[in-house]
């Protein structure tokens, strides 16, 4: 026993892959973990203001409890918010998938031969680059009120006789959130879209064309089924980012006009960071927010992997 | 295991020793904290090469994103005594009264003020350094009395005014300003409007209040408010303002006289650092004011601005400093009245006032060292045709009324313009609905205050 151990120690660095690693998980402990366990605390208690964030009380569920009771002044802003953040989610996501996936596909169509892909793919892929906050303001210049870049072009080619004041207007401010997302991300999408395609054996694929299939047939019954795990990984991670959102409408419309464009957390940040800094209520949304992500994710992959299972069984079977 | 550790003990006396390096022999030292690096700037140039006895920590953390509150906050909840805790921070207009509210400033007086050196400060300026209770906690190098500033050439074309007191008729008060923003259209068909939008008035229209947003801990609508409203929406339905946003294009534009704009409500900053970087496109900062003035020519408003005082007196901006109240209760005597001597100097001492005023044009926090400045013959100045600013500044600083602010100020003011101002006046809602829509906002933002 003694002796193998001594053996073990002069060639063993196993130690040296526990130091390698530690410095992950020190910054995940001190900047991940205790700040999730410290909020799901905080959303107990009353913490309310700076005073308070250290020394507080346990109040139990109080919090939640305004959050899901529809007579608290939270109520209809954190559910309306929660609202305004799925609707521009979905004007970002499904044109944002679509297109990826036309695009994905072009580029990796060995019939199509597209030319400077190189290029086209960067310049996709560009806007993904700058900082959300960056493109907020810009936008917000772009668009603004009563003299913009926008409104001077819209009136020099007399396609409007009055300057339009875009962020006043429901449809316009939603419609730009969800635009810059799209236009943010599309590119990212696609180049995980064309990772996934690569990764099909193009065994099937010069089958498909041997068999006689048209680009669409193969498309829809080749490429679109295999890679459903990217796509499910996509949609997670759309969701996650998507229900999150904060940046785009913090800088560009701050939740006007009359909070339709107020997401989740911004309005978590207000409650936490303006007024009486409500850390409490701020803490409680969170995890509500994380609750409702939590069982996004898991619908998601429920749905998209149920039409596996009889596959599965079917194959278990032919063995 | 054995050597990791030895590593990671000599690396925390390293850290150790390095910390404990700066604290100089026999030198009183003072941790300074700031959201810019002016108050550092001034200290150093005028205050330390005759301070040789003081070693000056600087902490300097933008405002941006509410970083510099947040590092406060969280020194002074959690370990305001630490050696890295500031003993003199500064604090914004946007956060002071958050601060001397608290029980972390401490009472100037503690540090050696008396009632008699705290009586030469602006009233104004003092009262927003103070609590509900009135101690003075905070003192400000800098007074921000806001004044109207209009355009000399339009106001005589339009309105045949020549001279800032026949102006000072013309808006002594909201329904005569009213009234010549009327006069202002029918005479320049439309073209000249009298201000670029809403939120320029709002920053003097508050002052016109009787109470600020909260009494008592209660949320008050004073009925000035309303009449705000009023005056807003007519400016808007009417066609008497081109409609933008403060910090806009657009408002920058009127400022360069692109778009024809009689009047700017603006403080003393706005004067030097916003309204006259801004007069011509030509303008370069880099430059001096003679070298620009030749390079611009007939370009831009250079030198065709007048100040009045306006309808209201106003006060916007400032920057005070306060005292870490933990690091003052165990401060020896000589750091006392170190502390003191800094704050004291920068806030109240004539001699060098007066000497600060002449370098930097900056309009000083004190009321005895304006009155010595006028004295000494004022301050005309080109860019406002020789008009003497220190003068209008003066009766403006004197008569804002300080103790309307609130530490809730900003939030509720933001909640006031999402909520009231910008739907009511563009007529998307009726006052009653943008007004409980505004309270049920602010109750839910501020939940230590009481909303009827």
């Amino acid at each position: 026993m003694a002796s193998s151990q001594k053996k073990r120690k002069t060639v063993s660095y196993s130690h040296w892959g526990y130091i390698f690693i530690a410095p992950f998980f020190i910054t995940f402990l001190i900047f991940q973990l205790y700040p999730i366990i410290f909020t799901f605390r905080t959303s107990l208690t009353d913490a309310v203001g700076w005073e308070k964030i250290l020394n507080n009380n346990i109040i139990g569920f109080e919090n939640f409890r305004q959050l899901f009771d529809s007579s608290s002044l939270v109520y209809g802003k954190f559910w309306g918010a929660l609202g305004n953040t799925m609707i521009m989610w979905f004007f970002n996501f499904v044109p944002q998938l679509g297109l990826a996936l036309i695009l994905a596909s072009w580029f990796t169509d060995s019939r199509m031969h597209l030319r400077a892909q190189g290029f086209f793919k960067v310049t996709i892929f560009m806007p993904n680059i700058i900082t959300a906050a960056t493109i907020g303001m810009l936008f917000m210049s772009l668009f603004a009120y009563p003299i913009g870049p926008v409104n001077t072009f819209l009136q020099s080619f007399s396609l409007s006789n009055m300057p339009i004041e875009f962020f006043r207007s429901v449809a316009w401010s939603r419609g730009l959130i969800s635009f810059i997302q799209w236009w943010m991300w599309c590119g990212n999408t696609m180049i995980v879209m064309i990772a996934g395609i690569s990764g099909i054996n193009p065994a099937l694929f010069e089958a498909a064309l041997v068999d006689g299939c048209s680009s669409r047939q193969t498309f829809w019954k080749i490429t679109l089924p295999l890679i459903k795990p990217i796509l499910v990984y996509n949609l997670i991670t759309s969701l996650v980012g998507g229900l999150t959102m904060f940046d785009i409408p913090h800088m560009m419309t701050q939740g006007n006009p009359n909070e339709t464009t107020n997401t989740v957390a911004r309005f978590i940040y207000t409650q936490g960071f303006t007024g009486s800094r409500n850390f409490n209520m701020a803490s409680a949304a969170s995890v509500v927010l994380f609750g409702i992500i939590i069982i996004g994710s898991l619908l998601i992959r429920f749905v998209l992997n149920d039409h596996d299972k009889p596959a599965k069984s079917e194959r278990k079977g032919a063995k | 295991m054995k050597k990791v550790l030895s590593l990671v003990l000599a690396l925390t006396l390293v850290l150790g020793c390095m910390s404990f390096a700066s604290a100089e022999e026999g030198k009183i030292k003072l941790v300074v904290w700031s959201f810019t690096n002016e108050l550092q700037g001034m200290i150093e140039k005028y205050y330390l090469p005759q301070h040789p006895e003081l070693d000056i920590e600087f902490q300097i953390y933008p405002t941006d994103g509410n970083a510099y509150t947040t590092k406060v906050d969280n020194l002074l909840g959690a370990n305001a005594a630490s050696d890295e805790a500031p003993d003199i921070f500064t604090l914004e207009a946007a956060f002071v009264k958050h601060y001397v509210e608290s029980d972390w400033t401490g009472d100037l007086k503690t540090i050696g003020f008396t009632d008699e050196e705290l009586g030469t400060a602006f009233p104004v300026m003092a009262q927003i350094g103070q609590n509900a209770a009135g101690v003075q906690k905070g003192l400000s190098w800098q007074s921000t009395p806001g004044v109207l500033m209009y355009r000399a050439s339009l106001a005589e074309k339009y309105l045949g005014v020549t001279s800032p007191e026949e102006m000072q008729e013309k808006v002594q008060d909201w329904d005569t300003f009213l009234e010549t923003a009327e006069e202002l259209k029918e005479a320049s068909e439309g073209a000249c409007k009298m201000v670029i939008g809403s939120g320029d008035i709002w920053n003097a229209y508050q002052y016109q209040r009787s109470e600020g947003w909260v009494v008592d801990g209660k949320l008050v609508i004073d009925d000035e408010l309303l009449d705000f409203e009023e005056l807003v929406k007519t400016l808007e339905e009417d066609d008497l303002s081109h409609k933008g946003g403060s910090w806009s294009e657009v408002w920058f534009a009127g400022m360069r006289g692109e778009l024809e704009t009689l009047c700017y409500f603006l403080p003393t900053w706005g004067l030097h650092y916003t309204l006259k970087p801004h007069c011509s496109s030509l303008w370069d900062e880099s430059k001096t004011e003679e070298e620009n003035v030749a390079a611009i020519g007939d370009d831009g408003t250079y030198g065709d601005w007048r100040l009045v005082d306006g309808p209201v007196a106003y006060s916007w901006g400032g920057t005070w400093m306060g005292i870490n109240a933990a690091k003052a209760a165990t401060a020896d005597d000589a750091k006392k009245q170190a502390m003191h001597d800094l704050i004291y100097n920068f806030s109240l001492n004539e001699d060098w006032l007066v000497q600060y005023a002449q370098d930097s044009g900056d309009f000083v926090g004190s009321a005895k060292a304006v009155e010595t400045i006028l004295a000494n013959g004022g301050t005309p100045n080109p860019f406002l045709g020789g008009q003497d600013h220190y003068a209008i500044f003066a009766s403006a600083a004197a008569l804002a009324n300080g103790s309307l602010m609130s530490e809730y100020d900003d939030t509720i003011n933001s909640l006031w313009s999402d909520y009231v101002t910008t739907p009511y006046t563009k007529g998307e809602k009726d006052l009653d609905t943008c007004l409980e829509e505004f309270k049920t906002a602010v109750a839910a933002a501020i939940t230590t205050i009481t909303v009827e």
